[in-house]
C-alpha cells in the first residue's frame, strides 16, 4: 500500500512513516501545504494522513483538491482540535476517519486497516492471520473454518492485535482502544486482562498461540 | 454588615432633621430675644414715667396718683429702687393682671418721696406670641416648599445614577452584549458612566483572553504531546529495552492520556462558556443510557441496573447530552465499590444514578467545583462532575446529590 503523510511536525511525522513501513508498506511525507498539494495532485494513493494545521495552508483544502479529482485515496484527518464541528466538517467533505491529537501509532494503523478494509479502496473486507480468518462484514471470526465464540470487546481485540502483529502493545494502548475516546475509565485496568486472558485461551485451545506477553505487561500478536 | 439606606431616604431624612433642629432652636432664640427687647421697652416706658412725675413735683405741682398705673407716696424712710412683677387687680378688666412695676425712692425739695409707675405686660406677652408664632408658620411653609422640591429635584438628578446602577445589576461577563448607560450633563456622573464604560469593557476583554488562551493552550499541548506518544510507541517497538524501562515508559503513555482528557474537558468547560453549543435537538436519554451500558459493559466489573418507566426526552445539544450521560455513568462506576451494581432510573422529567461507596463526600458542597477530589486513588482529573453541573446550568436542569444507605446518588430534574 501507498500512504502520504502530511504532517509539518517531522517528528511525528517521521514516527508515523516509520510505523507504517513496518508492514512494507511505502510511506512518503510531505511538510508543508504545498508539498502536500503537489504530492495529491500528481500521484495516487491509497491513504492519505492529513493533519488539519498544516504549514501555509489548511488540510480541509488538501482534501477538497483530492475529492475533487476524485482521487481513489482514503483520508484520515489528524487535528489537534478536537471540536465536533471540524471533526463532522471533514467527514462532510468526504474524510473517511477523523483522529485527535495525540494518539497511539498502533491505533492510527488500526483505523487506516479498518479504511482499507471498506472496500472502496482496494482493501479486503476479509482479515486473515495463518488459519484466523475474519470476516468484517458479518462481524464473525473463523479458527481453521470453525467459528469462534467472541465477545464484542474479544473481536476488537482480536482485529487490533492483526492489525498491529509484530508490535509491542501496551496495556495503555489497548485499554484506549477498547474504551474509545470518550472515556476516562483507564484507571483500572483489570477488565483488560480479563478479556486478553479469555481471547487467550480462545485461541490457545485451537493451537493458536499468537499473544505473546512482552517486557511483562505489554502484548506482542506474533507468529512462533 | 449594616442595615443599608436608599440614597434618596437619606438626604431627605438629614434634611429633614436639619431643618426640625433649626426650627426649635431659632423660635427659642426668636422667643427670648423679643421678650429681651419689649421688656427693655417696658422699662424705658417706666423710667420716663417716673422722670416726669419727678420734673413735676420738683415744680410743685400737684401730686397725681393714678393707680395702677402712678402712685405717689410720703415716706419717711428712703430705700433702693427696684424693678419687679407683680399682680394687681384691674377694675377696667374686672380681673387680676400681670404688671411691671419700678418704685423709686427720692428726696425732693426736702420731702421723701416713693414713686410707682406701673406697665401692663399683657400687651407685650401678646405681641411676642404672636411674632414667634406667624415666624413658625412662616418658617415651616418654607422649610415644606423646600423639602418637597429638594426631594423631587434629587431624584431628577440621581436619575442616570439610578438608572445605569441597574444596568450594571444586570451586567454579565459571559453575553456578547456590551453595558448600555445613559449620559448626564452632570459631570460626575458622566465620567463615573464612561468609566464604568472603559472598566466594563477592560473586563469583558481581559475574559475574553483570558477564554482564548485557555482555548488555545488546549489546544497548542496536544500537538507535542502527539510528537512525545509516537515517540514512546517507536521506543516500546524499536529499541531494546528491559521490562523495568517499559514499565516506565508506558506509565508515560498513561499520564499523556490524562493530559489529554484534561486538554479536552477544558475545551468542553470553555465551548459551553463561550455558548458554543446551540444546535438543539430534542434527545431521547433513555435510548443514549441504553447505548452507553452497552459500551462499558465489558469494561468495567460493576453491573449497570437501569429501569425506565418513561422514555426521557430532553431538548439540548446532541454533544453535550453524550457529554452529561456518559460523565454521570463514567463518574458512577469510577467511585463505585467493585462488583456492584450502579443504579440508574428515569422517568419522563427526571434521571436519578447512584453507586456503592464506603463514606459520605466530606465536602457536598464542594462536589461540583473544578478540580476538587477527596481522593487521589482514581486518577481523575477533577473536572467530569463541574462539567454535568455547567451543562446542566446552561439548559436549567436542576442536579444535587445526596449520600443515602451507602449510596451516592446524583438526581437530575429535568423542567419542562
Amino acid at each position: 500500500m501507498k500512504y502520504l503523510i502530511a504532517e509539518d511536525e517531522t517528528d511525528l511525522q517521521q514516527a508515523i512513516a516509520h510505523y507504517l513501513q513496518k508492514d512494507g508498506n511505502i510511506c512518503e511525507v510531505a511538510s508543508n501545504f504545498e508539498e502536500a498539494f503537489e504530492k495529491v495532485a500528481i500521484y495516487d494513493y491509497d491513504i492519505v494522513i492529513l493533519d488539519i494545521n498544516l504549514i501555509s495552508g489548511s488540510g480541509i483544502d488538501i482534501l477538497k483538491i483530492i475529492k475533487k479529482n476524485k482521487k481513489r485515496a482514503g483520508v484520515i484527518i489528524i487535528s489537534a482540535n478536537n471540536s465536533l464541528s471540524d471533526k463532522l466538517e471533514g467527514l462532510d467533505l468526504g474524510a473517511d476517519d477523523y483522529m485527535t491529537k495525540p494518539f497511539h501509532l498502533a491505533e492510527l494503523n488500526s483505523r487506516i486497516k479498518a479504511v482499507l478494509r471498506r472496500g472502496k479502496y482496494g482493501g479486503d473486507e476479509v482479515i486473515e492471520f495463518n488459519e484466523i480468518k475474519i470476516d468484517t462484514k458479518s462481524k464473525a471470526a473463523f479458527i481453521a473454518d470453525k467459528e469462534m465464540a467472541l465477545t464484542k470487546k474479544e473481536y476488537d481485540l482480536l482485529i487490533f492485535f492483526i492489525s498491529n502483529k509484530g508490535r509491542v502493545l501496551s496495556k495503555e494502548i489497548i485499554a484506549e482502544h477498547l474504551c474509545g475516546d470518550d472515556s476516562d475509565l483507564l484507571d483500572n485496568f483489570d477488565f483488560i486482562y480479563v478479556h486478553i486472558n479469555n481471547l487467550r485461551k480462545k485461541l490457545t485451545a485451537e493451537g493458536a498461540k499468537y499473544i505473546k506477553t512482552a517486557y511483562g505487561s505489554g502484548y506482542k500478536f506474533i507468529e512462533d | 454588615m449594616n442595615k443599608k439606606i436608599k440614597l434618596i431616604k437619606k438626604t431627605s431624612k438629614t434634611f429633614l432633621f436639619t431643618g426640625l433642629f433649626l426650627i426649635v432652636l431659632s423660635s427659642i432664640v426668636l422667643y427670648f430675644y423679643t421678650r429681651n427687647l419689649l421688656q427693655n421697652e417696658v422699662e424705658e416706658v417706666l423710667y420716663s414715667t417716673e422722670a416726669r412725675v419727678v420734673h413735676a413735683l420738683e415744680n410743685n405741682e400737684n401730686i397725681y396718683s393714678l393707680p395702677p398705673v402712678t402712685e405717689v407716696k410720703k415716706i419717711h424712710l428712703l430705700k433702693k429702687t427696684f424693678l419687679k412683677d407683680t399682680i394687681i387687680y384691674d377694675p377696667s378688666q374686672d380681673e387680676m393682671e400681670l404688671f411691671r412695676e419700678l418704685s423709686t425712692f427720692k428726696k425732693i425739695n426736702g420731702k421723701k418721696y416713693q414713686i410707682t409707675v406701673r406697665n401692663l405686660v399683657v400687651e407685650t406677652e401678646n405681641i411676642l406670641v404672636a411674632i414667634v408664632v406667624s415666624y413658625l408658620i412662616i418658617f415651616s411653609l418654607v422649610f415644606m416648599f423646600l423639602f418637597y422640591f429638594n426631594t423631587k429635584r434629587n431624584l431628577t438628578i440621581w436619575k442616570p445614577f439610578f438608572m445605569n446602577l441597574e444596568q450594571m445589576k444586570n451586567f454579565s461577563l459571559t453575553s456578547k452584549e456590551p453595558i448600555h448607560l445613559v449620559e448626564s450633563d452632570i459631570l460626575e456622573f458622566s465620567e463615573l458612566k464612561s468609566e464604568i464604560e472603559t472598566l466594563t469593557g477592560k473586563v469583558k476583554r481581559d475574559y475574553e483572553n483570558l477564554k482564548q488562551f485557555t482555548e488555545d493552550v488546549s489546544h497548542e499541548i496536544q500537538t507535542p504531546l502527539a510528537i512525545i506518544q509516537a515517540k514512546i510507541d517507536t521506543i516500546i517497538n524499536e529499541n531494546t529495552i528491559n521490562e523495568k524501562q517499559f514499565n516506565q515508559i508506558t506509565s508515560i503513555q498513561k499520564d499523556i492520556q490524562r493530559l489529554k482528557q484534561l486538554n479536552k474537558k477544558i475545551t468542553i468547560l470553555t465551548k459551553i462558556d463561550n455558548n458554543q453549543f446551540i444546535s438543539t435537538t430534542s434527545i431521547n436519554l433513555t435510548d443514549l443510557i441504553n447505548e452507553k451500558i452497552n459500551n462499558y459493559k465489558e469494561l468495567t466489573s460493576n453491573t449497570i441496573h437501569f429501569t425506565a418507566t418513561k422514555n426521557l426526552i430532553i431538548s439540548m445539544d446532541a454533544f453535550l447530552a453524550d457529554i452529561l450521560i456518559n460523565n454521570l455513568i463514567t463518574n458512577a462506576l469510577k467511585y463505585s465499590l467493585k462488583n456492584n451494581a450502579v443504579l440508574i432510573s428515569v422517568d419522563e422529567n427526571s434521571l436519578v444514578i447512584s453507586n456503592i461507596g464506603e463514606k459520605a463526600i466530606l465536602h457536598p458542597e464542594k462536589l461540583f467545583q473544578r478540580f476538587y477530589r477527596e481522593s487521589t486513588k482514581n486518577q481523575s482529573i477533577g473536572l467530569g462532575l463541574a462539567i454535568i453541573k455547567k451543562i446542566c446550568d446552561l439548559y436549567h436542569f436542576d442536579v444535587s446529590y445526596q449520600f443515602t444507605k451507602n449510596r451516592h446518588t446524583f438526581s437530575l430534574q429535568f423542567k419542562k
